[in-house]
């Protein structure tokens, strides 16, 4: 039966979620060791006041700063 | 707002040295040096680890209160476990950084340098020749006019990026490293250990450095791209398990090691960039203690000349660039081609050069005849050190 139903001419939900994800940091589990910033392309990170705060307009959604966080604090959400 | 002559961002080895040596260089110049966390050497993200020859260009470490251990051998570990000793005298020294960093302040604030620990830089804008400073600290909000700063800020390098320079690190280029003290556990406290492996620290390395008798930094570092999903801790928890699983763990750190060449430009209009933030560090070792003392010494006694010549623009700036790379960032590139070869050799590679290097008598067994041994023994190395030499 799935099978008969005709493609879609919208994006399903995963796709969306994937086009339009932005990083996010756990401010708990992060360690401000700095690490994240010099990766991301677009200089979206940034670390003031002791906080990490991440530009969510700046942020491409690329993921380069998720896996090298030694604490995984950062992971990508929908936008 | 304070007009100052050299605002150095970052009291670390690099900046506390460039702090010290501007002032050195211009008594007369008023220098100022901000720390973001409350204490200068702390937290510790380091393991601490320095060469002898180099420590001591900069200060004594004989006896010295910052000095944690004295180390004369290296033993590296081939990822089968294979110990291969090598004799070396006067290797190095393991530092207390919380004291040694603060010593190298002291010294800065002895010869006339303005310490504010607590204080961050959050923000800077050109404007009439000189760079204007915003900061935060524990009297609030403040306002700097500088003729020349000096980002000292590590790993995080965010004042290069401000004054427009790219101070970005690609991926495979980022160490992600952790390490906890660990009490109770065997080892020669003379000696770090060094091991390598796909399986133990994927395009990095794990290590032991004594602080002593039985208290050691044990860490690793691995390049996350390399890692199918393992974080830097799982590694390092699976490493101590292995190898000291009576171990306590007193702390426990993690930060990142930028193993990438020099940044194109250390140097634009007032601005110089020192140590981590210029990546500054040797991309073979991950050492980066003295490298930044180096630099540091550069930038400090740079931005006093270009004060004092009343020329701070990024013309005159690039001798600093040119002196740096020079003095050590050409061979960092040396050192980064030699990292990019050996990373395409196997553990299995590791293994028999381990057991065919134990066949040289201990007392013998340096790293020039290691490397030697290892081009006849080994020819898949030739291209490698052809690479290294070129």
């Amino acid at each position: 039966m799935l099978d008969a139903s005709p493609p879609s001419r919208y994006p399903t939900p995963m796709t969306v979620a994937k086009l339009a994800e932005v990083a996010r940091v756990d401010l708990d589990l992060c360690d401000r060791c700095g690490l994240c910033l010099p990766l991301c392309p677009p200089e979206a990170i940034h670390l003031q006041f002791n906080i990490l705060l991440i530009d969510d307009a700046a942020c491409t959604g690329c993921h380069k700063c998720i896996a090298p966080c030694p604490v995984r604090a950062l992971a990508m959400v929908p936008a | 707002m304070p007009d100052v002559d050299v605002l150095v961002v970052g009291a670390g080895p690099a900046g506390c040295v460039a702090a010290l040596e501007a002032q050195r260089a211009g008594p007369d110049l008023d220098v100022v040096l901000l720390e973001r966390d409350r204490a200068v050497g702390s937290p510790v993200r380091c393991a601490e680890g320095v060469g002898d020859a180099g420590l001591r260009e900069f200060a004594n470490p004989d006896g010295a209160s910052w000095v944690a251990r004295r180390i004369t051998r290296v033993i590296f570990l081939a990822p089968d476990d294979t110990e291969v000793k090598v004799a070396e005298r006067d290797v190095g020294w393991i530092l207390d950084r919380t004291r040694f960093d603060a010593f190298l302040a002291a010294e800065a604030v002895a010869a006339g340098v303005q310490l504010h620990v607590g204080t961050e830089a959050t923000g800077m804008t050109r404007m009439d020749g000189r760079w204007v400073v915003t900061t935060r600290g524990p009297g609030g909000s403040d306002t700097y006019r500088a003729r020349m700063v000096i980002a000292a800020d590590g790993v995080e390098t965010m004042v290069g990026r401000w004054a427009g320079l790219d101070t970005r690190v690609p991926a495979r280029d980022m160490e992600s490293c952790a390490q906890y003290v660990v009490q109770g556990i065997d080892f020669d406290p003379s000696a770090i250990y060094l091991q390598f492996g796909d399986r133990i620290a994927p395009g990095g390395y794990a290590w032991l450095f004594p602080k002593g008798p039985d208290v050691a930094n044990v860490g690793l570092g691995i390049v996350a791209l390399k890692s199918g999903g393992k974080s830097a801790r799982q590694y390092l928890d699976d490493w101590m398990t292995r190898r000291y699983p009576h171990g306590a763990r007193l702390g426990y750190t993690v930060g990142g090691v930028i193993v990438h060449p020099t940044i194109r430009n250390t140097a634009t209009d007032g601005v110089l960039v020192a140590g981590d933030a210029a990546h500054m560090v040797n991309p073979l070792s991950g050492g980066g203690i003295v490298n930044a003392m180096k630099a540091g010494r550069l930038a400090g006694r740079t931005a006093a000349q270009a004060i004092a010549q009343g020329d701070t623009s990024a013309r005159r700036l690039g001798t600093y660039h040119d002196a740096w790379m020079r003095m050590l960032g050409e061979d960092h590139l040396k050192y980064y081609r030699l990292k990019q070869a050996l990373e395409r050799l196997d553990d299995g590679f590791y293994d028999g050069l381990a057991r065919t290097v134990n066949a040289i008598p201990e007392a013998k067994r340096t790293l020039g005849r290691i490397f030697a041994h290892a081009l006849v023994r080994h020819p898949q190395l030739i291209p490698v050190a052809a690479r290294f030499f070129v």
